[in-house]
């Protein structure tokens, strides 16, 4: 669906933001995994047309057995795109519903039956009808948020780009948000970029993991995790020793459990006593390649 | 507390702003202390540049601007804190709000005091400059600037802090605090309207908080040796609006402690707080979402889809404007100011005119579209910054929205917003018409002119968005906007003031109910259309320029511009750039290949050069005109005039004439000139000036004809307004078209600044009154003394055309209407041509017809004007000499200048001075009447009398007329009305003696003052005529008139008069006539007390305690005590039904003569007396005059 080939950009200051990123992303839930400042919302941007890259090429179907050249023909491009920044305002003192009325003009609905249609369908489903004429600055995050989806879906996109969409929601509007996306996964790509494991692991079909610009995995998350099978390791420590333990061993992560610190390890085998294996989750994996890189670095 | 203020004072001391508007106040105060360059709240005129009271004036005005940076300082002390969040930190600390709040102001104000200390610095180190003339200087002192800051700007500091303060605390918004400033700016300008009205003096001072006006209302009457030397005392108006407004800035302080709160915003009011209350309501309530088939529809991208994009956005962002509160506030700001103009719209003596739209249209520019300005400039940076302002640029720049529409619909979006303001002003003008029972509602014009009118803000609105683009920073664009502005100033300044380099600025065309925009609408909207293109450009850069997405380096936007502008916008930038350049080319052909331009410095030195090169020819025997006869061809359709003329002339001297010199106003409108043989041995272009060596001498007694033709014909567009004189409905033009012989001393630069830059001495003067020599000639002309007059004049045929003469025929010749016109009798050397589609109404007086030529619209006041003639013409022939014309005319033209003028039987009136007073109202002055008046006295005094060319020979024309047309005022209005008007001429004479700038004269020897041969003279003649009586002085202007009427030189002179006035009046009035026609002087007068007591018989006895003194001045104010010996009313008064002073019956009124300064009198009357007054109808000049009267106190 898209083929991201060797794509680069580097800013003024000097950070590599894409550093030869090659993917390829399906039809479906595509995640991408990454601390900040991986490059995540680089990448992301560069595809929403709204950054230029240095050098590389990303090419979109576009439906109909053509493709679409991303970095030159934006027009196109943005005809088949749906996209929610990571931190976006909005007019405070305009409704819902003319925004997203407004919106759907700019999206090419010229046609005021057919926008009126799409308009109310899509508040509908995102749950807005009820607020549709409350102004926009009285919104809560999450009401805000699934305003954002709704505008991204306009128009019927192929190809929706939302960048950390469920930073500062409340769990039950996270559920919310993500299955709204799972319902639109259905038919068209979704680049979905996340700092948290689980709405990849629970969402996404395939993902990549990302780190400072450069693509450290990509494919499907249980090939991910099970290539990792019986190599975690877990142990309660005490805080004293955390130190040796990260010098020691490839530590994944530490989570701190009734005051002491859990931690994970990497390792082919047992590394001490006291060690127990344990299933290797998606968190795993992500950390395992951050620290993988780091060494690499 | 303290450390609030050590802490905040440091805080404003470091701010970078702060000090770069102290640096920049400073210098304009240097500035306009030092030089002429800068002026504020006009000219210093001929007061010593340091004297204290222009000290006072700048630092008052210093406290107006001062705002801008009072305005800063209170927004950073007390929003900086919610501003930067650092609120919560500060506030839940243990500290008193009462503390910080006084402690955050007085820093602020401190802050402020410094800025003042530097401008007052600014103006003190002016007056030890190299380049000043130490004639204008005073001695040094720091006195004005210990007084000013005591008297001016400390309290205003203080209730500008307060005010400001409270808005900040109620609002906690940087915007509405400068709203607060702009609002405060408009409450001046509304204070302003009310003052002309003269019976609001104590509303208008007392309104207007910082003093301003109280302070030049109580300085308004002071001569120059009196504000040289002094500072007013603190009372009256002063003290009154001191105390008031630092009383009222002590309340708004104790607001702002009450007010002041430290939570959140936001969390302070309820109903915001129920809002959010019931968001997180709904967001437990909502439960997940069902699957919900969702219509497939895909968009379309067609042709069409960018147009509708396009459009939506044109709706979105103009809603978004028009509804925000700054533009509302705006709005409604630029409406109250307009209102007042609007509806006490008057031009003399405080009588309303009819509503008519071009005088709406006028208000509209002057006092409401200005607004616009601030609006296009801060919406510009506001629509280019909307989407990133709210970060909801990445959803909208990533929409399938072609690259052209955003800034194409945000620049509509400001004409929009322009046009809507527009039709909003002029419907409220429209209710204003309607409320005034005005219904020729004239919608075309309207929309014309509004649309004229606002090319400039679309012009500088669309700059603004270019420069936010560019930028791509609100700040830097706003600054960038601001140095253009600036530069433009400066530019104007430094003699620069061509219009195809001040971006935006054009000719301006102006408007006349009669002409509409004639020609005039050429010249702006080609130089506006000019500006367009480059603005087109700019706009076609910015598109380039446009930041779409996440905004890169410039380096980036310059590559990716490159990228852009490779396509069809670089072709459409390329072209427009080509349009730019040859539209300035066919201007730059017109303006200065075609036309001369001339900058103002340089029109100065031609005036210069001329004085220095040809002032030797001044006193040349050149020959007198004895008959004219001229043929004029007028194309008003082209505004093209080619007339064809003989002067017969002679010369009158002992000597042969052998030098004929040939002045023009425009050189190049002489097309030939032939005085029967001569060679043209200097020809000067620039300066117009030729000089002919006649073939034949003109010998002594000899008489020859001088043949000329001139043309003058419109080369296409200039870079000022165009001429206004031939137009094409209401042409209006005189002789001085026409060649003239010798050097003129009218062209001399008079300004004393620009005479010195130039080493040209100084200004000119009239001739003395005693100067014999000067006596050949008239004031007029020296070209002729009287002379036979004939024309023909073609027009256009649906117009008329009239000259001075009487209609000898009226023809058809190739299509065009012509009209030969003879005088019948010697007549000046000063005729005009007149030529529109006039009505004409007729009327008569005892067989003389009276005609009024005027425009359709201006119907109202022409039976008054008809009224007005008759009674003039019976008042004069009865009093005076026989009218020597057989017809009398008033012609309208149109307003690009506003007088009347009487020529011989004609009279020229302008459409903006009598057309359009509106006379409804019958306490109003009919102005209307007495300009009539005034000008049939005309056909008396100065085309029967005339006078010589030396000192006082306005009396014999102006003055003389001024008072015929008191005594027919007198008769149709009665007493008490004269009263009101003189009141007018009172306030006028003394205001316009404060600035004069060379010195005042007394009255007979007047150098053509108005002040003085006008304002004063009403006042001398008045009482003049009060005192001698009516008969006796009619009786000694007939004779007058007998004697010199028609006179050939040497000519008359206002001594002359004095005599024959002396004569009639008698030796008693010898002193009377000193003080009122040769000295300046002034009375003191007042009632000190007046109480009353019943008598046993009924009467009252009124014991009346009074203060005389007289004073003469000299020319630059000084004063010095007189002896008194006058004769002056005494009154009582008893009380009207209304209490009003016009219903007062008068109980006692008789001249006492008044010899000692502390007169006390015993008065007998019937009735119970209300009021005594000294002088009480103001007949004397008197600075002072409401306390001539006192209410009677009873015992």
């Amino acid at each position: 669906m898209l083929a991201i080939r060797d794509l680069s950009k580097t800013y003024a200051n000097g950070v590599h933001a894409l550093d030869h990123v090659t993917l390829d992303i399906p039809r479906g839930m595509f995640g991408l995994l990454g601390p900040n400042g991986a490059g995540k919302s680089s990448l992301m941007r560069t595809l929403a047309t709204l950054q230029e890259a240095d050098s590389g090429t990303a090419t979109l179907d576009n439906g109909s057995g053509g493709s679409i050249d991303v970095l030159r023909d934006k027009d196109a491009v943005r005809r088949q795109l749906g996209y929610l920044p990571q931190d976006f305002g909005v007019y405070p003192k305009v409704s819902a519903l003319d925004l997203l009325e407004h919106f759907a003009v700019l999206k090419g609905l010229t046609d005021r039956k057919q926008r009126r249609e799409v308009v109310d369908g899509l508040l509908q489903q995102v749950n807005l009808w009820d607020v549709r004429k409350r102004k926009l600055g009285g919104f809560s995050g999450g009401m805000r948020q699934r305003f954002g989806i709704a505008q991204a879906l306009l128009g019927n996109p192929r190809l929706v780009i939302v960048d950390e969409p469920t930073a500062g929601l409340d769990p039950e509007e996270r559920n919310r948000f993500l299955n709204l996306l799972a319902e639109i996964g259905e038919n068209v790509a979704v680049i979905l970029s996340t700092h948290i494991v689980e709405d990849v692991t629970d969402l996404c079909p395939t993902m990549a993991i990302m780190n400072k610009g450069k693509v450290l995995l990509t494919g499907r998350p249980m090939d991910a995790i099970s290539a990792l099978e019986s190599q975690v390791w877990r142990k309660q420590v005490q805080k004293v020793d955390l130190k040796r333990y990260e010098q020691t061993f490839t530590l994944l992560s530490t989570r701190l459990v009734a005051g002491n610190p859990v931690i994970h390890v990497f390792s082919a085998e047992r590394p001490e006593e006291g060690f127990e294996q344990v299933a290797p989750d998606l968190e795993d994996v992500y950390f395992q390649r951050l620290r993988q890189h780091a060494k690499a670095a | 507390m303290f450390e609030f203020l050590r802490f905040e004072l440091r805080q404003q001391l470091r701010s970078p702003l702060l000090w770069l508007m102290g640096a920049l106040f400073a210098a304009l105060a240097f500035g306009a202390a030092s030089t002429d360059v800068i002026i504020l709240g006009g000219s210093v005129g001929n007061v010593y540049r340091n004297a204290p009271m222009i000290v006072a004036q700048f630092m008052a005005l210093f406290t107006l601007l001062g705002m801008l940076f009072i305005a800063m300082s209170i927004n950073g002390a007390l929003l900086r804190d919610f501003e930067q969040g650092t609120a919560e930190l500060i506030f839940a600390s243990p500290i008193k709000r009462r503390d910080y709040v006084a402690g955050r102001i007085i820093a602020a104000m401190i802050g402020c005091l410094l800025i003042y200390a530097l401008i007052a610095l600014g103006i003190f180190i002016a007056q030890f400059m190299p380049w000043l003339d130490a004639k204008r200087l005073g001695p040094v002192s720091l006195y004005p600037y210990v007084w000013t800051f005591a008297v001016i700007v400390l309290p205003n500091l203080l209730f500008t802090a307060a005010l400001l303060s409270l808005l900040a605390i109620v609002t906690r918004s940087i915007l509405w605090v400068y709203i607060g400033v702009l609002g405060f700016f408009v409450l001046y300008g509304v204070s302003a309207v009310l003052l002309r009205d003269l019976d609001n003096v104590w509303i208008a001072t007392l309104a207007e908080p910082l003093g301003l006006r109280a302070f030049s209302r109580t300085i308004r009457y002071w001569a120059a040796e009196q504000r040289n030397t002094e500072l007013p005392a603190i009372t009256g108006y002063l003290l009154a609006n001191r105390a008031l407004w630092t009383g009222i800035a002590l309340a708004l302080f104790a607001a702002c402690f009450a007010l002041f709160k430290t939570e959140r915003s936001g969390t302070a009011r309820g109903w915001r707080r129920k809002n959010i209350l019931a968001t997180s309501a709904e967001t437990v309530a909502a439960p997940a979402s069902a699957a919900r088939q969702l219509p497939k529809v895909s968009p379309s991208f067609g042709p069409s889809t960018g147009v509708a994009q396009f459009l939506r956005q044109l709706r979105f962002d103009t809603l978004g404007v028009l509804r925000g509160v700054p533009f509302i506030v705006m709005l409604l700001f630029a409406i109250a100011n307009f209102i007042p103009s609007a509806i006490f719209a008057q031009t003399q003596y405080d009588t309303a005119i009819h509503p008519v739209t071009s005088q709406m249209l006028q208000a509209l520019q002057g006092a409401y579209s200005f607004v616009l300005i601030i609006i296009v400039l801060f919406y510009a940076g506001e629509l280019v910054a909307k989407e990133r302002g709210v970060k909801i640029h990445e959803v909208t720049d990533a929409m399938p929205v072609p690259n052209w529409v955003p800034l194409t619909a945000k620049f509509c979006a400001l004409i929009a917003v322009i046009v809507c303001f527009q039709l909003l002003g002029s419907i409220v003008a429209i209710l204003i018409q309607l409320g005034k029972g005005h219904a020729q509602l004239e919608l075309a014009v309207y929309a014309k002119t509004l649309a004229v009118n606002s090319l400039i803000f679309v012009l500088m609105g669309g700059l603004a968005l270019c420069f936010q683009v560019f930028t791509n920073n609100k700040y830097i664009g706003y600054a960038l906007l601001i140095l253009v502005l600036i530069g433009q100033i400066v530019l104007g300044t430094l003699d620069f003031t061509h219009n195809l380099y001040n971006y935006a600025s054009a000719p301006n065309a102006p408007y006349s109910d009669m002409n509409g925009y004639g020609h005039f609408l050429k010249g702006q909207l080609w130089f506006q259309a000019y500006w367009g293109l480059f603005l087109l450009v700019l706009l076609l850069l910015s598109a380039a320029l446009w930041v779409r997405g996440v905004g890169g380096s410039m380096r980036e936007r310059l590559r990716l511009a490159r990228q852009r502008l490779s396509g069809p916008l670089g072709v459409a930038t390329a072209l427009s750039a080509l349009a730019f350049v040859a539209a300035g080319g066919y201007l730059f052909w017109n303006t200065n290949i075609r036309n001369e331009y001339l900058s103002p410095d340089e029109t100065l030195d031609l005036q210069a050069k001329y004085e220095r090169e040809y002032k030797q020819y001044k006193n040349l025997q050149q020959p007198k005109i004895l008959a004219t006869q001229v043929e004029i061809d007028l194309r008003p359709e082209t505004q093209t005039m080619r007339a064809s003329g003989t002067y017969r002339v002679r010369n009158p001297y002992a000597k042969p004439i052998t030098e004929l010199h040939v002045g023009m106003a425009d050189d190049k409108s002489l097309v030939s000139i032939d005085m029967g043989g001569a060679s043209l041995i200097k020809h000067d272009k620039a300066l117009g000036y030729r000089i002919y060596r006649l073939k034949e001498p003109l010998l002594p007694g000899a008489e020859r004809n001088i043949v000329f033709k001139v043309e003058i014909s419109p080369k296409g567009i200039t870079n000022g307004t165009a001429q206004s004189q031939i137009v094409d409905n209401g042409t209006f033009f005189n002789n001085t078209s026409f060649p003239t012989f010798g050097y003129n001393d009218s062209a001399e630069i008079q300004d004393r600044n620009e005479r010195r830059k130039r080493k040209l001495g100084e200004p000119r003067r009239m001739p003395k009154l005693e100067d014999q020599v000067a006596r050949a000639n008239t004031y007029l002309t020296d070209d002729a003394d009287w002379i036979d007059f004939k024309t023909t004049i073609c027009t256009a045929p649906d117009q008329i055309a009239l000259s001075p003469g009487y209609l000898q025929k009226e023809f058809m010749r190739d299509g065009r209407r012509c009209f030969s016109y003879a005088m019948d009798r010697p007549m000046h050397n000063f005729y005009s041509y007149l030529s529109a589609r006039w009505q004409v109404k007729k009327g008569k007086y005892k067989g003389i017809p009276i005609e009024i030529y005027y425009d359709a619209k201006h119907a109202y006041n022409v039976d008054r004007m008809i009224e007005a003639v008759q009674k003039s013409l019976a008042y004069y022939e009865a009093n005076f000499t026989p009218y020597q014309h057989r017809q009398v005319r008033i012609i309208e033209f149109p307003g690009y200048a506003s007088f009347a003028q009487s020529f011989a039987n004609t009279i020229p009136y302008s459409e903006s001075v009598g057309f359009i007073a509106d006379l409804r109202d019958k306490d109003a002055i009919d102005y209307v009447f007495y300009i009539t008046a005034h000008e049939i006295a005309h056909q008396w005094w100065a085309h029967q009398v005339i006078g010589a060319n030396v000192q006082g020979a306005t009396v014999l024309s102006e003055s003389l007329s001024q008072y015929s047309a008191l005594m027919v005022m007198e008769k149709e209005y009665g007493r008490s009305k004269m009263r009101q008007f003189l009141k007018y001429e009172l306030d006028s004479y003394l205001s316009g003696r404060g600035g004069e700038i060379v010195e005042e004269l007394p009255l007979y020897r007047v150098e053509n003052q108005p002040y003085v041969h006008y304002r004063k003279a009403s006042l001398v003649f008045y009482r003049l005529r009060d005192e001698i009586g009516e008969d006796v002085l009619n009786r000694a202007l007939k004779t007058f008139l007998q004697d010199k009427g028609y006179q050939q030189p040497p000519y008359t002179t206002s001594a002359e008069l004095l005599d024959y006035i002396r004569a009639e009046a008698g030796p008693d009035h010898s002193a009377l006539i000193a003080d009122l026609f040769k000295k300046i002087s002034f009375y003191d007068n007042r009632v000190e007390a007046a109480t009353a007591k019943k008598r046993a018989d009924g009467k009252y006895e009124i014991v009346l305690d009074l203060h005389a003194a007289k004073l003469y001045a000299d020319g630059k104010g000084k004063e010095a005590p007189g002896k008194l010996d006058d004769w002056i009313e005494v009154g009582v008064f008893a009380r009207g039904p209304s209490g009003e002073e016009a219903d007062e019956k008068v109980l006692y009124l008789k001249r006492h003569r008044i010899t000692n300064g502390q007169p006390k009198l015993t008065v007998v009357v019937d009735t119970e007396p209300y009021e005594a007054g000294f002088d009480p109808y103001n007949k004397l000049i008197d600075r002072v005059s409401l306390d001539n009267r006192k209410r009677v106190s009873l015992q």
